[in-house]
């Protein structure tokens, strides 16, 4: 009884809340760097999405700022959870052979899904977080199908680094080129609107960033994935 | 109204039948592994109408919506298979009526595991 009241009040206060924030949700007026995205988005970047070029080039910025951030996550991640070496894993039961083959097959065409949403990200919904999330689902996939996979480590390093120092470097071409960091006009010719070559350094920056959160994400599942079994052969 | 978009449309309706009909296997079916039945074979077949209506509706979408069919072709089997396995595997409980566990034979144990435990 008590119980169902109390759950009833909760949901009277977020109805109370939701009225008392009903004003704030009214149209405004847009501030003027809002209206200066909305109104030269497309002129200045020339990218069918204006998201991507507010993301990407407005505020490129924080988005290395957040591609660090996940960078950071993955490395801490990977030191408190590190594989330790020499130790022999519980033999687990293997998934059955439909399940890994099924995963083999599918992994091609969900990885290059995923770089078919971070190719596109000038112009279509989505971009390099959203596709390196998909790529590193088709990883998942792997590992859930055939525990006892390693990924290649070295490999997938090496990609990440060089994402991230390609954003970093473009960053810098700009600043060279035009004297602000990560310009995007007067680097590469912006091209026809709405083309796959289109938009300048934006969809550069994107596929470094789906190259680079695929392959922390990936990192991130097989550090998980071995350092749980590293554990429980242990105990 | 031309009559393509119409004959499209009846087809897409013949899929949503069918995801109904999922559905409610998913309601009435007596355990669970009948119950995965209904909600695979019949998702599939309804998903693949579904796109095979929007594609005669929209016959400019037919390469996206076959790569769309191939996908759930893929997955959608696989996945109920192993979500089946691990029940089985799990000990998820038969139903009173059913008659043969063949995945528990083909394992070499004996058949019938906890058939009464069923609530």
């Amino acid at each position: 009884m008590i119980k169902q009241l109390v759950g009833l009040l909760a949901v009277l206060a977020v109805a109370a809340l939701f009225v008392a924030l009903l004003p704030l949700m009214a149209p405004t007026e847009l501030g003027p760097v809002t209206r200066h995205y909305v109104e030269q988005g497309l002129v200045e970047n020339r990218g069918a999405n204006l998201v991507t070029s507010i993301v990407v080039n407005y505020r490129g910025f924080d988005t290395l700022g957040e591609v660090t951030v996940l960078f950071l996550s993955v490395s801490g991640a990977g030191f408190v959870l590190r594989r330790r070496e020499g130790l022999v894993p519980e033999p687990q039961r293997r998934s059955s052979e439909l399940v890994q083959t099924a995963s083999r097959v599918l992994f091609a065409p969900i990885v290059l899904f995923g770089a078919y949403i971070f190719v596109h990200g000038h112009l279509t919904p989505g971009g390099g977080f959203q596709g390196g999330a998909v790529i590193a689902s088709a990883v998942l996939l792997l590992l859930l199908a055939d525990r006892d996979r390693l990924l290649p480590h070295g490999f997938l390093s090496v990609i990440e680094s060089f994402s991230g120092f390609g954003y970093v470097v473009t960053g810098f071409v700009g600043l060279a080129a035009t004297g602000s960091f990560l310009a995007n006009r007067g680097v590469i010719d912006l091209g026809t609107w709405n083309r796959l070559f289109s938009a300048g350094v934006i969809p550069v920056i994107y596929v470094l960033i789906g190259l680079k959160v695929g392959s922390e994400l990936a990192t991130l599942l097989d550090t998980m994935m071995h350092a749980d079994q590293a554990g429980e052969g242990h105990r | 109204m031309e009559i393509r978009e119409l004959v499209g449309a009846l087809v897409t309706l013949g899929g949503a039948a069918f995801l109904f009909l999922g559905a409610l296997g998913i309601v009435r079916m007596p355990d669970l592994y009948n119950r995965m039945q209904a909600g695979t074979k019949a998702t599939t077949l309804g998903n693949i109408l579904t796109l095979a209506g929007l594609a005669i509706y929209e016959p400019a979408w037919l390469p996206k919506l076959l790569l769309v069919v191939l996908f759930v072709l893929m997955t959608n089997p696989v996945s109920s298979h192993a979500l089946a396995r691990a029940a089985h595997r799990g000990r998820v409980p038969l139903s009173d009526i059913s008659v043969e566990d063949a995945l528990a034979e083909a394992y070499g144990e004996t058949a019938e595991p906890a058939k009464e435990a069923r609530p």
